[in-house]
């Protein structure tokens, strides 16, 4: 017995139970219901119709902190935080809607408002204001993929906005 | 052919994002999920799990039988809640079906989900049939776990291999592996 070699690897293999649970244990081939899949996949378009309103929602609620942000100049660092929060709950699906452009746009909002210095400038205010400007416009024209031309404008104006605040940022 | 009951069958689902969660939680539900346990982020998740193993007849259910959860939360977020379920002594049990939905789909992230024991991974967009298939093959092709000095988890060896393989293939019988059924 002392002679008993040293386990190197254990393979755990357990009775199938949520196999039981699911199909019972008759024989023969279990699928899932076709009329619950169809069910459930008009339940899903019917949500995602939802999406752009529930995006407005978002961008209304963006835009108060944005206000409190302007009103409110010691409380920026708070509204900052609030205002990442949301980015980053937007960001991670407008791609699953058909709104790309709301994800990316989403996604640097989020990446710049994670970085939240000890004083917060008049210029990164008005950069969210960019940010919230180009997601209005996607949503009130039902920009959706990559957009076109509409889309295209869009970033770029954006991006340039983004480029010009930053080096007024660097000259001071 | 008949069809799966999902009635008895319970779901943790992480979610940060409210309206993919709304969404995730309906689309389980009308596929017939008797039980889906949302919540907001992997911390949250990680309570809750400890409340069904101390307190199961409180919490309303004894065991999850699939958590499904996002990548990337604040601030705990689905890899840390992974390593958590499948290392931690006081999850409730290591070796559930754990899904990851993520829209990072680059191979070295899967590899990492991987290593860290995911079972199975839900690529964003996803549509209902990708939820159906994830949930059929967790069903009918569960895997059996495999436990070394640097890796606990499902065998990441899906597929037989052929005899071209250079891989080197321990078999029941090879020195230094013990097999546990139950």
């Amino acid at each position: 017995m002392a002679s008993k070699k040293p386990v190197i690897v254990r393979f755990y293999r357990f009775q199938n139970r949520l196999k039981e649970k699911t199909a019972g244990l008759a024989p023969g081939n279990t699928s899932i219901s076709p009329e619950a899949l169809e069910k459930a996949e008009q339940a899903l378009t019917k949500m995602s119709e939802d999406y752009p309103d529930w995006v407005s929602g978002l961008i209304v609620k963006l835009q108060e902190q944005h206000g409190r942000c302007v009103d409110t100049p010691e409380m920026r660092r708070d509204c900052f935080e609030e205002i990442n929060h949301m980015a980053h709950d937007m960001k991670g699906q407008g791609g699953t809607f058909g709104y790309p452009l709301i994800t990316s746009f989403a996604d640097s909002l989020y990446g710049f408002t994670a970085k939240r210095p000890s004083e917060i400038t008049d210029n990164q205010i008005e950069l969210v204001k960019g940010h919230l400007d180009a997601m209005r416009a996607v949503i009130r024209g039902r920009v959706s993929g990559s957009g076109g031309e509409i889309g295209k404008k869009l970033t770029e104006g954006l991006n340039q906005a983004i480029s010009k605040y930053e080096k007024e940022e660097d000259v001071k | 052919m008949s069809d799966y009951d999902f009635d008895r069958v319970n779901v943790l689902l992480a979610e940060d994002s409210q309206f993919i969660r709304s969404l995730l939680v309906n689309s389980l539900k009308v596929l017939g999920v008797g039980n889906v346990f949302s919540v907001e982020h992997g911390g949250d998740a990680i309570h809750f799990l400890q409340r069904v193993k101390n307190e199961p007849m409180k919490v309303g259910v004894q065991q999850i039988d699939i958590v499904i959860s996002n990548w990337d939360m604040h601030p705990v977020d689905g890899m840390m809640l992974l390593r958590w379920v499948r290392r931690h002594k006081d999850s409730p049990d290591r070796f559930v079906p754990f899904v990851m939905i993520t829209s990072y789909t680059e191979p070295e992230r899967i590899v990492q989900a991987r290593e860290m024991g995911v079972t199975d991974i839900l690529a964003k967009p996803f549509t209902i049939k990708n939820i159906g298939e994830k949930l059929m093959s967790i069903i009918e092709r569960p895997r059996q776990f495999v436990h070394t000095k640097e890796f606990f988890g499902p065998d990441r060896r899906r597929q037989k291999l052929g005899a071209k393989t250079e891989r080197r293939i321990l078999t029941d019988k090879s020195e230094g592996v013990e097999i546990i059924r139950g």
